[in-house]
């Protein structure tokens, strides 16, 4: 016990000043045998390298989810099977300072300069054989003043009036309407504005008349007679669409009765300067700045920001400085350009769509394009402000879940699992072994047979029948339960026999002959004098093990036996990857969790050998 | 000798019908009626009250209203069903699958052949490598190649089967285009005889790759330890200050210590590559009993996967009496023990 007092502590110990000169003899003498492990393990240049990696990992993965938090509901169908790419919002060199017109689509921005230019950016592959980088030879001809883009098709307009489709065409991208395709060389229509939505698109000429062509399906794209030849602006939605008439109301242009788009508040009858639309919403402002949020409001779209100076503004961090003049859409938000040149978004943030980058605040907007999850600021001098969507660092999955964040939230629960199943296993292990072989006889005959029969138990098929068996009757949060103990609970015979040995071994040696024979008490014996000789063991056992439970965790997760989907595991990340499609085309769907967890367990395995030869100095090149 | 052998039997039968209650019951938790589901066709046909009276009537000759202890009996076959028969796994019979609507025994019959044949097959190719590795491995200990090796050997038995087996088919399959990706046997081909069975072997071919690569870490790792440890003994020495050939030293002085762990751990390993091939079989699409298995628990066909379950028990009692014996053999002060 006096011993233990002089020791210096252990943080003195691990960057203690150890340059005190001492000759071979006495630093043999003063060196302990944790310090003399210690010290092996730091040498162990495997190890430390596994420890610091692991370390690593382990931050990653614990402090990950507070940055990357994952919504287990998501599912984002314009997102999916997207490549590692970072660059959506990367602009190409030739719009620098000469942006005439950008239309931001799902995962890729289409724009044209003022050269009549047209530019594509960011991943612009929508099927095998359709990408939409392959721009039609007409359309790299004719000089484009404006663009739209949907999710799988582009639609462009060159100075004559001659409107362009390419992309996906098999759903009617590609059917404009007969009036619309005559140029206005030939007397054609003068068309002023176009627009995509889903998979469908509509254009408005100049005497008012509002034209919609596309996939029909699901979409109310026919027109009311009366608003014909009156409409100023018009906003698309995904599948609906909204009219901004000549006498400064909006309406519902379709022919639906009832949807959430069609009750438009009474506020919006006059007044009204712009209109924009989300996905499943529609906005509109008026000339006073009120601006108005209706449709399925589900996503936040509704939390319009306060106007600076009000008394409920006070605490919002988002705030109005001006009076908002134009409003524009993205999928799932709002951003609004204000009179003083700011800019305020608001809506949902998953993608940091409505994070303004503070240079933006800075300075003087002129127009703003905001489509999807994507942002383009121009400012006065031309220069183009980005934010929302860069890209998937990681890719995404065939659910349009970003990989990294999937990765990050599932280690947290491969991990968690794996440790308290460690932890109920050697709990059960040094009970049971030590009760073997502290008593001994009867009771040890007793203890061992219950491990064998255990152990009998063949381990992989028996877990996954438990999981088929209870798992389905209880929730998602008690499987998990179920999970970890059903693998410490079938594993700790191997920690039980371990220790058992460990105690029998120790319980013979000199030293507790010497402790009894000067009068220490039984169970100073057992908990000072055995158990700390049992505890080096018990460590290595423990490291070895949380690699094993980890690999089991994940084992019966890929068979569909462990933690369902969707919250995710490194297991289940990759028990849609196993057909040749998946290997092949979507590579980063399983490269990157297999690696990530491939070196965490060799990381584990590599630490847990280190401890093993520190521990055992015999043990080394074994 | 006879005596421990009489021994560790008897305890293997104790064991065998412990495990197999626990599985009995636990499949007894899944709620289902058998005679709810005879009568279910003409419960419409009748008045409720008798309905009531023809469903206990069935339950009571079904025995289902008997303890769980005599329903266990009647099921291996210990006890008489109601009408007097025996009729349980002792007898043959080894219950009924709702999904393929065939006797489990035919079900199984195919794909326990390929299950077994893989596993044989993986085996002999993994010892073949992996002895040779070892031993060459144990006596350049130390050296850049060995220590390569090492650390090859960590990453074999660190990252799990199935991680391998994507990276196999994506080298092979996909990027090669060696082997086929997955199935067993080329679709539509009516090979016989000789061809059929080097058909099924190709698209065999990268499954007993990976199993046969995940099982080198560990094996590898374990014939070099149990190699060092017989080299680093007196008797090695001596061999070696007599001037014995350095090849008798290695192969003939020392390896025949060391097989003496490697014979016990061979056995126990090969009942751990059976779950090996679960996975590989539900990766690779094979036929076999794991993937039998993950169908039947997924298709709720419990009878079956009762069945395949008790298999793969028996598959790990009698390995582990194997064990226990070569154990004895090997190792007298093990039978003088117990």
């Amino acid at each position: 016990m006096e011993e233990k007092k002089r020791k210096p502590s252990f943080l003195a110990r691990l960057f203690g000043n150890r340059n005190t000169q001492t000759d071979i003899l006495m630093e043999e003498h003063i060196q302990s045998p944790g310090r003399m492990m210690l010290s092996n393990f730091l040498h162990n240049k495997l190890g430390m390298f596994g420890l610091i990696v692991f370390l690593l990992i382990f931050a990653f993965v614990f402090i990950g989810p507070y940055l990357f938090q994952i919504d287990l509901g998501e599912s984002d169908n314009t997102q999916i099977h997207v490549p590692p790419i970072n660059d959506m919002l990367t602009l190409p060199e030739g719009l620098d300072g000469n942006v005439q017109d950008i239309a931001a689509g799902a995962t890729f921005g289409v724009g044209c300069d003022k050269d009549g230019h047209i530019y594509i950016w960011g991943y612009t592959k929508i099927t095998d054989t359709i990408d939409l980088r392959n721009i039609p030879e007409e359309v790299l001809e004719a000089h484009i003043v404006s663009v739209a883009a949907g999710y799988d098709h582009v639609v462009a307009l060159d100075e004559n009036g001659q409107i362009y489709v390419w992309g996906n065409k098999r759903l009617g991208q590609d059917r404009i309407p007969q009036d619309l395709r005559v140029s206005r060389t030939k007397g054609g229509k003068n068309i002023i504005q176009i627009e995509a939505g889903y998979q469908c698109s509509g254009a408005l000429t100049d005497e008012g008349e509002v034209y919609f062509w596309g996939n029909t399906n699901m979409c109310d794209l026919d027109v009311k007679k009366e608003y014909r030849g009156r409409v100023v602006k018009f906003a698309i939605a995904t599948y609906h669409y909204c009219l901004l008439l000549d006498d400064g109301s909006v309406v519902y242009g379709g022919l639906e009765k009832t949807n959430a788009f069609n009750r438009i508040p009474e506020a919006l009858s006059s007044d009204v300067v712009d209109i924009a639309a989300t996905g499943d919403t529609m906005a509109g402002v008026k000339s006073d700045g009120t601006i108005i949020v209706w449709g399925n409001v589900a996503r936040h779209e509704g939390e319009i920001p306060e106007r600076e100076g009000t008394a409920s503004a006070e605490d919002d961090e988002v705030v109005m400085t001006a009076k908002p003049l134009e409003i524009y859409g993205g999928r799932y938000h709002y951003t609004a350009l204000m009179e003083n040149g700011d800019v305020v978004s608001w809506g949902d943030n998953a993608h940091h769509q409505t994070t303004i980058p503070d240079s933006v605040h800075g300075a003087q907007i002129e127009t703003v394009f905001a489509g999807f999850y994507q942002n383009y600021a121009i400012d006065v001098n031309g220069e183009v402000h980005t934010w929302g969507l860069k890209g998937h660092p990681l890719g995404t999955d065939d659910l349009g879940r970003d990989i990294l964040t999937r990765i990050i939230n599932g280690g947290q629960t491969t991990m968690t699992v794996g440790f308290v199943a460690v932890v109920i296993s050697i709990i059960i292990g040094v009970i049971m072994g030590g009760i073997a072989g502290y008593f001994g006889g009867k009771v040890d005959m007793l203890v061992m047979r219950i491990s064998e029969i255990f152990g009998a138990i063949p381990f992989l098929p028996f877990a996954m029948l438990l999981s088929a068996i209870i798992g389905t009757r209880i929730d998602v949060s008690m499987r998990m339960y179920l999970i970890m103990v059903v693998l410490g609970v079938l594993t700790w015979p191997a920690t039980c026999r371990l220790i058992r040995a460990q105690i029998l071994a120790e319980r013979e040696k000199e030293f507790v002959t010497a402790a009894q024979a000067m009068g220490v008490r039984e169970g100073a014996i057992i908990f000072r004098h055995i158990l700390p000789n049992v505890l080096n063991v018990l460590l290595v056992e423990a490291t070895l093990e949380f690699a094993t439970c980890m690999l089991t965790e994940s084992t019966l997760s890929y068979l569909g036996f462990g933690i369902p989907l969707p919250a995710p595991t490194w297991g289940n990340m990759l028990s849609g990857a196993n057909n040749s499609i998946v290997i092949q085309q979507y590579w980063w769907r399983w490269v990157f969790p297999s690696l990530i967890f491939g070196v965490c367990t060799i990381c584990i395995n590599l630490i847990g050998d280190a401890i093993r030869d520190a521990v055992d100095p015999k043990s080394i090149g074994r | 000798m006879a005596k421990y052998i009489c021994k560790r039997i008897l305890y293997m039968v104790v064991v065998f019908f412990i495990v197999s209650f626990f599985m009995y019951v636990l499949f007894n938790l899944i709620p289902s009626d058998p005679a709810r589901l005879e009568l279910e066709s003409i419960k419409t046909t009748l008045r409720p009250d008798v309905y009531n009276q023809m469903y206990q009537d069935l339950r009571e000759s079904m025995g289902l209203n008997d303890p769980i202890l005599v329903r266990y009996g009647r099921w291996l076959g210990f006890l008489p069903e109601k009408s007097g028969s025996f009729n349980g796994y002792l007898q043959a019979n080894f219950g009924y699958s709702n999904f393929f609507k065939k006797p489990c025994v035919e079900v199984i019959s195919a794909p326990i052949s390929t299950t077994v044949f893989m596993n044989i097959f993986a085996t002999i190719l993994a010892l073949g490598i992996t002895i040779p590795l070892g031993i060459w491995c144990a006596v350049h200990k130390g050296s850049h190649r060995d220590n390569f090796v090492q650390v090859f050997s960590i990453v074999g038995y660190s990252v799990p089967i199935y991680i391998i087996a994507l990276v196999f088919i994506y080298i092979f399959a996909v990027i090669l285009r060696i082997f086929p990706v997955s199935g067993i046997g080329t679709p539509g081909a009516n090979y016989t005889g000789l061809k059929k069975f080097f058909d099924e072997l190709y698209y065999l071919g990268l499954p007993l790759i990976v199993m046969t690569f995940a099982s080198l870490g560990g094996m590898s790792r374990y014939v070099r330890s149990a190699m060092i440890e017989a080299l680093s003994m007196d008797h090695i020495k001596t061999a070696r200050a007599k001037g014995v050939k350095e090849r008798v030293v290695i192969y003939s002085h020392a390896w025949r210590n060391a097989l003496l762990p490697v014979v016990t751990l061979i056995i126990g390993w090969f009942l751990g590559i059976f779950s090996g091939s679960l996975l590989v079989e539900s990766t690779f699409g094979i036929n076999g009993m794991g993937r039998l298995y993950i169908q039947s628990l997924g298709n709720h066909d419990f009878e079956l996967s009762l069945f395949v379950q008790m298999f793969y028990t028996v598959v790990s009692l009698v390995g582990a009496l194997i064990m226990d014996l070569v154990y004895g053999f090997v190792d007298p002060r093990i039978r003088v023990n117990k």
